[in-house]
Parts: C-alpha cells; structure tokens; sequence
C-alpha cells in the first residue's frame, strides 16, 4: 500500500526555503565572529581615540575630549606621516598592477589545463606565507654586501666594490612588496578574467580588432572588478604594513609606525586617533571605488 | 565571370592529434552567393566557419579569400564579418557602442560612424536602440544587434554560425525572410550553417552538404534534392524511403530493380547502365500515391497502414509493407481522408524512383549499413 | 612563437622568480656551512637543521632541533593553526550557503565578511589590543586562532563562492521538494558537494594562521608562536643559517599544505 502525501499545510515538514528563520541561522556564526573580534574592537578604538591622553593603562578616565584630533590635526608631523603612508601604497598597487595584471592574463590565456592553473594558483601563494623574520633576512642575502646580486654582478665584473645602496631604499621596498603581494592582485583579476565569455573575445577579433585593442576594449575593461578588488587588497595591505617600510625604505615614517609606538608606549589615544583616520581614509576610497565598480559581480551574481 | 569570393582546397584540421575536423575539403563561393552548409552536429560546420573566419587555425591546405591565402592573416585584416551562434553582444556597452565597435576600429570618423551604425540598425528594424544595453534586450533584439554589427562593417564575407537555432519556430520562417531581404539588399556574400536541412533548403542558393569532416554534396538546393548523390546525402536533405536493391537489367529506358519490396523500376538516363551494380533505391514521400492513382504507376504494392501524423496541409502516412517493410507516404488531406485503415495500394512512378550509388564521400562504408543506420 | 608569446613568458618567468627568489635563497642558504649570510655557500651541510650541540652554542648557533625555544614555539603555533583551520571551515561554510541566495542584508553581509582582509591589520591588531585589555581577556592561543580566522575568513570565502556549482540550489530545491529537511538537505545533498571546497577553506586557515605575524604579536604573550618567537630571538642573535632552516621547515609546512590545497582544488569541478 502506497503511502499518501500529506496534502494538510500544517502537516508537512519545513521545506527549505530562506525566506523562514533557518536560512538566518546560517548568518549567525560569521556575525558573531565579525561583531565581537571586527566590529567591537574598531568602534572601542574609535571611543578610545576621544579619551584625554592623561588616561593611563591601568584606568582609563573617561573624559571625553577631542584634544588629540587636535593634536594631530596640528601636528607637522601629520602632514608627512599621511603623504609618505598614501604615496608608498600607492606606488606599490601600481607597480603590483602593472606585474600583476600580466600574470592574471597569462594565467587565465595562456594556460589551458584547469588543473594545471589550480596548481599555479595555489603555489603563487606560497611567497606570501614566508614569515616577515625570514623574508627579512632572506632579502639580506639577496641584496647586502655579501648577497647574490653583489656576488654576481662582481663576478660579471660589473662593479668591483659591492653596493651598499641595494639594500636600503625606497625601491628596495617596493621590490620586496612587490614579491609580497603581487599575488593578491593577481589573483582577482585572474577571476574577473576567467569569466569572461570567450566568444567575446571572438566576436572583437572578427570585428576587425587587432589584439592589443582586444586586450584594452575586452578584457581590461571587462576585469575592471577585479583590477579594483585587487588594487583595494594590495592598498590597504600596503597602507597597514609599517615595519616593511621601517626595515628597508630608511626608517620612513609611515603611519602604521606611529601606531605602534604610540601603543608601545601605552598611550592608546593618540594611537585610537591614528588608527582612526587610518581607517576613516581607507575605508572612504574603499566606499568610493565599489560605487565605481560592482565588485560583488566577482562573487554572486 | 563570377568571381570566387572564398576558395579552400584540401582544408585539413585536426583537434588535437586525434580528432579529424577537416578532411581535405575542397569548395569555391561565388561572390554574391548565399552559401548554407548543412549537416549533423559535429560535421565540421561550425569548425569550418571559424577556420575561414580566421578563429581558427588549419595545418593543411589552403584556403583563399579573394583571392590571397589566409594562414597568415589573423581574423581582424580578413575581409570577413561575422555573428557569432550565441550573439556574443558586449555587455558593457550600449548598443550604440556595440554596432559602432567595428567602425571603431577601423577608425572611422564619429560622423560616418553614426551614419552607418543608425542605417545598420533601421536594416535590421532596432531604431531608437542605441542607448540600450544588451542585458535589457530580449533574444530576438538581441539577434538583430548581432546581426547589424557584423553587417556595418561592410565585409565581403558575411559568416553566420546557426542563426536559427536559438529562434522560436515561428519567427525562424520571418528571420528567414528577412535574411534573404538582407542579402538581396547587401549583396554581401553569405556564408551561413544550420543544422536543420529544411532552413538550408529554404535559404540556399547554393548548398553544400557535411558529413564528418567532409562534403557529400555540393549544389543547387532543387538538385541535391532531386538528385542527391550519396545515400547521406539523400537521407539528410528531405525525407526519403529507402531500399537496398540490384539492378537486373535495363530495358526501354527503365530499370527493372530487386529490392525488398519485389520488382520495382526505376528510369534510366541515355548512355548509363547500372545492370548487375548494387545501389541503394528511393522514392520521397511526396511521390507516393494511394488508391486508384496507385494502380496506374509502373511500381505498386500492397501495404497496411499503420499510423498518420496530421500537418495541416499534408498528411504523412506510416504504411507496412509485405515482409514489414515500412513505407513512408505524404499525402494531402483529401487523400487520407479515403483511408479505412485496411489495405490499401500505395505507388509511385519510374521516374520519381532515385537511384543512389555511393553511400557515403566517406570510404569503406557499406551501403547497407547507410541505409538502414547502424 | 610571434614576439608576443615569447614576450609574455619571460616576463611572467622572471616574475614567479623573482616570487620565489627569496624562498630559494632561504633553502639554500639553509645548508651553508658558513655561518655568516653571504654567497658563494663554502659548504654544504645539515648541521643547521640537526646538528649535536656541543654545550657552547646559544641562540643563533643552536641548530633547529635541539632549540628548545623553537620547539615550544612550534607547539604553541599548531593548536593556534589547527583552530583556526577548523573555525575558517565552519563560518565559511555557512557565510557561502547564505550568501547564495537573496536575503535582505545580503550586500552588507558580503561587505562584513570582507572587511577582516580589507581593513589595515593595524587598526584591527590595535582595536583588539585595546579590547582586550579593557575586557580583562586574556591573551591565550585562542584568540589568535580567532583573529587569525579574521583574517582567513574573507579567503576562504571567496574561494568557496568562486567554485560553487550553480546547479547546487537546484539540487538543494529538488531534495526539499521530496520533503527532506533543511538539515538532512545539507547533509545529503549539499555538503557532499561542497566538502573538497571545506577543506580547502580550513587548509587556507591553517596556512594563514600559521605565519602570521602583525596581528598575532598585538595579542600574545609569552614564547609565543612562531612568527613571534623568530622575531624576539632575531631582535637579540646575529643572522646565521640557523634561521633560514628554520624558516625552510615553517614553510616547508605551509608549502606542503598548499601543495595538497592545490591537489584538492584542481580535483574539482571546472
């Protein structure tokens, strides 16, 4: 005997549908993750920003006052603190663009085998996960008196002293970004790129486009969100990255750097502030450029 | 003198080490021409199409377009347009844009560019498109777009991959009409594949037929019709009712047939003789006649008639023959109308008989084996 | 080849060298008997990794395996690592199943989940800082794996949501259809799917976590992880090969876990 379906509403089981309370529950781990460790910690820094310096560690008196955005809004140090940050990240994005973006066309073109370019991928990743430590001083072989590029450029007989200038400068610093993260702008342009539909690209060449003008008119502007997801990505990494700079572009003073002293030195306020106009900037080119482009197009349609 | 637009001698195309795409075809288009090539998915259609459009590449033999050979000359400098079979419309621009990008291209001025591209889009009936994107169009404007942009590049070679397939059936008989508008107005070539043979009977003035890799056919539509020259042939373009037979001898300008069907005849051309060869026997559905009419006709049998399929117009019967042979016969209404269900006589003529020698350009195929599939 | 392809190949050749150039220098170096930074290597040998102390080295001159600190500084990396792997792989998994279909919120959401990568590691390391200390928190491995999964989080998801099969709701409709519960859809039916996608979102977390070093030194204390341990001994030891074995069997793991994250990925679909 067959059984019958239940035809009664109040008897069938929940179907799933989102629009009922279980699909919610699914957002409920990654909220509480973002609210407490994300969320909190940035909005207490904000408060904290408005505390008075004289607030020690151990107890903070909450007076409320807005002497050190005065402070730093008056700094003559401001001034330098923010265009050397800004100018050094910037540079670095486009310099990563402009490797990176050849990489990702390469990758997605000139690759066939998916399996091959999953390998490919994964491994790019492999140079970002050195230790700072360790690329610190591996850079040191590479570039200092007793480096490789000494040793070889010598026995080339190219120069006969070793360069000292190699290794500490602000070149130096955009090389080893560079090797750092150029993969983080690779890799969404390499998404973007991977979605365009070929018969696109087809379709430009029999309309008379020669390739280069493929290039530009298809596939630039058609990879447009992930060139900005990536130019984003390399930003702010390179905004938040203050040793770096420190190390080898000769004691540069960066923003990020100025933060952590200040919180070395136990006065959280003064670094809340910076912090703060840290985050504010960054995030307001952030808000700016995904107006201009529709990043989420990357990840859902 | 009509000059060949295209010449392709030999084409030979591989997909890897294995896979044959192209087996030395050899063909000419005339200029002017509206060349439809047909055949089953994977004959090569589509692969020959982008061979010529350049998107392809071949590592044999040649291919000419006007007269200078191709393999070195990438898709952009070849005097081709194309639309591709999914449209293939940019989605970051307008229509305006997409229509004006091969303008673009070849750096035409902004005045000329807006002449063309808003007399290329009244050709195709998309006025007042411009500002459009292609995400808001429907699949039919869409088709239009693709079609104005391929056409106000003003190639020598207009190539269309499958144009029909994507079309509902009623709006295939008005596309099909327009495209031949289109062509008489353009006077622009037309190099177009379908997979549906009766779409390339329709539009073709000249056909070729594929089969793997090869050309079973090529012609005039009412010629391979009427006279197809492979059993392939035959049995892709229009429907057809076919036994394996020899022929006994030839006698008064007709040839006395054994098939499976008893003795049947068939006419003879002057100075042909087919006596003792073994080829394949046909008559199309249309030839057919049942009753009265059927006794008169020099072939005639007894059937059984087994089911009807109603078109409006016609009438196709499926009628069993002795030996449970099946016959396929299409009649129009009236005549049906007569049909008790029992038996009845269905005939044709001798001279509607068509006799098939080769199975297949194919070698080593056996003819048995084309006739009744494998 | 035209000019073009052969163009494109140095370039893209000299740009994965130049990637990978201090890895391999790193390797290299490892083995160098020399116990100063510099080329050409007099020596090869393993004395870096395991070589018996005679009672007189200290810090620098120590080789990896018989450093105590290293070792204490490993086992406190794992369980941070491994946690981290595991919370990566829970949250991912349920921020991808949610953002596949259209909620209110969804955008924002999206945005949040971001923001653990997009927003500079300082203000995120401070915030924390200061969060923890006004909270009495402690500093213990557990709050780095979570800020580790912070930071992986975003990763992972893009990653998950790149190879997510379109069909996959239409799988998850047609069970529901035949009256399974949203549970027993996502045991059945979705999770089956999508398990390789899991595990390459924990693998990721695992991979981050465990070289991390500007948000974790923010919020440990004591020998710390690894990054942290290279870093305080690196302050006060000269540079010796010693470091750079260290550094090759760090990342010796990490490569490993890559190498099988790249296996898992390219085992899928596409």
């Amino acid at each position: 005997m067959t059984a019958q379906p239940s035809l009664s509403p109040t008897k069938t089981r929940p179907t799933f549908r989102l629009g009922r309370h279980s699909g919610y529950l699914l957002l409920i781990p990654g909220l509480v993750l973002s609210v407490i460790f994300l969320v909190l910690p940035l909005a207490i820094m904000v408060v904290v920003s408005f505390y008075s310096t004289a607030a020690l560690s151990t107890g903070y008196l909450p007076i409320f006052t807005v002497e050190n955005y005065v402070a730093f809004f008056t700094s003559p140090q401001t001034p330098v603190l923010l265009v050397n940050t800004f100018t050094l990240a910037f540079l670095a994005t486009i310099i990563c663009f402009i490797f990176g973006f050849p990489l990702a066309y390469f990758l997605t073109f000139h690759i066939k085998s998916p399996a091959f370019k999953n390998y490919v991928i994964t491994l790019l990743i492999v140079p970002f996960l050195i230790d700072w430590s360790i690329r610190t001083v591996a850079w040191i072989a590479i570039l200092g008196k007793g480096g490789i590029v000494n040793f070889s450029l010598m026995s080339l007989g190219l120069i006969k002293e070793p360069l000292e200038a190699l290794l500490f400068s602000r070149n130096t610093l955009y090389i080893i970004w560079l090797q750092t993260y150029v993969v983080f702008m690779e890799f969404p342009i390499y998404l973007a790129m991977n979605r365009i539909d070929p018969d696109l690209i087809s379709a430009a060449k029999v309309l008379k486009a020669p390739p280069l003008r493929v290039v530009y008119d298809i596939i630039f502007k058609l990879s447009l969100p992930g060139i900005m997801a990536g130019f984003i990505f390399v930003f702010v990494c390179t905004l938040g990255d203050f040793i770096t700079p420190n190390l080898w572009a000769g004691g540069v003073q960066t923003l990020g750097l100025s933060i952590s002293r200040y919180a070395n030195n136990f006065l959280w306020p003064y670094a809340s502030v910076l912090s703060t106009m840290l985050l504010i900037i960054a995030l307001s080119i952030m808000f700016i450029a995904f107006k201009v482009v529709n990043i989420k197009k990357l990840f859902y349609e | 003198m009509i000059l060949k637009v295209l010449e392709s001698r030999d084409l030979t195309k591989w997909y890897g080490k294995e896979v044959l795409a192209l087996n030395k075809v050899s063909f000419a288009v005339d200029e002017g021409d509206f060349f439809v090539m047909i055949g089953p998915s994977g004959c090569g259609k589509s692969t020959l199409l982008k061979v010529i459009a350049g998107l392809l590449d071949y590592e044999a033999g040649q291919l000419f377009i006007k007269g200078t050979e191709v393999k070195q000359i990438p898709p952009h400098k070849r005097d081709i347009s194309m639309m591709l079979e999914n449209y293939a419309l940019f989605p970051h621009m307008s229509v305006y844009d997409n229509i004006a990008f091969g303008l673009k291209m070849l750096a035409k001025d902004r005045a000329e560019t807006e002449k063309q591209v808003k007399g290329s889009l009244k050709l195709v009936g998309m006025e007042g498109f411009e500002r459009r994107s292609p995400l808001e169009l429907s699949g039919g404007q869409r088709q239009r777009v693709a079609l104005a942009r391929a056409i106000v590049v003003n190639p020598a070679v207009l190539l269309l991959d499958e144009p029909l397939s994507h079309v509902d059936y009623r709006l295939q008989r008005k596309l099909m009409e327009e495209l031949k508008l289109l062509h008489k107005r353009l006077g622009t070539t037309f190099i177009l594949t379908t997979h549906v043979q009766e779409h390339g009977l329709s539009l073709a003035e000249t056909l070729m037929v594929m089969n793997t890799g090869v050309i079973e056919q090529l012609g005039k539509p009412d010629a391979i019709y009427s006279r197809p020259a492979t059993v392939f042939a035959a049995r892709f373009v229009g429907d057809i009712n076919l036994f394996s037979g020899e022929v006994l001898g030839k006698r008064n300008g007709r040839y006395a047939v054994k098939t499976e069907l008893g003795e049947l005849q068939a006419s003879a051309d002057e100075g042909q003789d087919y006596s003792g060869r073994k080829l394949a026997y046909g008559v199309r559905p249309e030839a057919v006649v049942l009753g009265k009419e059927a006794l008169q006709c020099e072939n005639h049998i007894q059937a059984k008639l087994v089911s009807t399929y109603y078109f409006g117009n016609s009438v196709e019967c499926l009628f069993e023959a002795p030996g449970g042979i099946s016959l396929r016969v299409n009649v129009p209404p009236e005549a049906a109308v007569l049909l008790t269900g029992g038996e009845s006589v269905a005939g044709w003529r001798a001279h509607d008989a068509i006799l098939i020698e080769k199975p297949s350009v194919i070698e080593g195929l056996n003819i048995e084996e084309v006739i009744y599939g494998k | 080849m035209k000019i073009g392809e052969i163009g494109i190949r140095v370039y893209v050749a000299a740009l994965i060298l130049l990637v990978y150039l201090p890895i391999v220098v790193m390797i290299v170096l490892s083995f160098n008997t020399s116990g100063r930074i510099s080329f050409p290597m007099e020596g090869f040998t393993t004395k870096w990794y395991n070589g018996a102390p005679t009672g007189y080295e200290y810090g620098s001159y120590i080789s990896a395996f018989y450093d105590w600190k290293f070792w204490i500084a490993f086992q406190n990396t794992v369980p941070v690592a491994v946690t981290a792997a595991i919370l990566t792989m829970i949250i991912v998994t349920s921020v991808a199943m949610v953002l596949r279909h259209r909620i209110i919120g969804r955008d924002p959401f999206f945005y949040l989940m971001l923001l653990g990568f997009v927003l500079p590691g300082v203000a995120l390391g401070l915030g924390n800082n200061i969060l923890f200390r006004m909270m009495n928190w402690e500093f213990t491995w557990w709050t780095a794996a979570i800020l580790d999964t912070v930071y992986a989080v975003p990763f992972g998801m893009i990653l998950m949501m790149a190879r997510f099969d379109p069909d996959l709701v239409l799988y998850e409709r047609a069970a529901s259809v035949l009256r399974a519960s949203p549970w027993v859809v996502f045991r059945k039916v979705t999770f089956p799917l999508i398990r390789w996608e899991v595990v390459a979102a924990g693998i990721f977390g695992f991979v981050l976590a465990w070289g991390e070093l500007i948000r974790t030194s923010f919020v440990m204390r004591g020998t710390g992880v690894i990054s942290t341990y290279i870093s305080t001994e690196l302050a006060i030891n000269p540079v010796t090969p010693k470091w750079y074995a260290v550094g090759t069997i760090v990342t010796g793991i990490s490569i490993v876990a890559l190498v099988i994250l790249g296996y898992i990925l390219s085992r899928g679909q596409r």
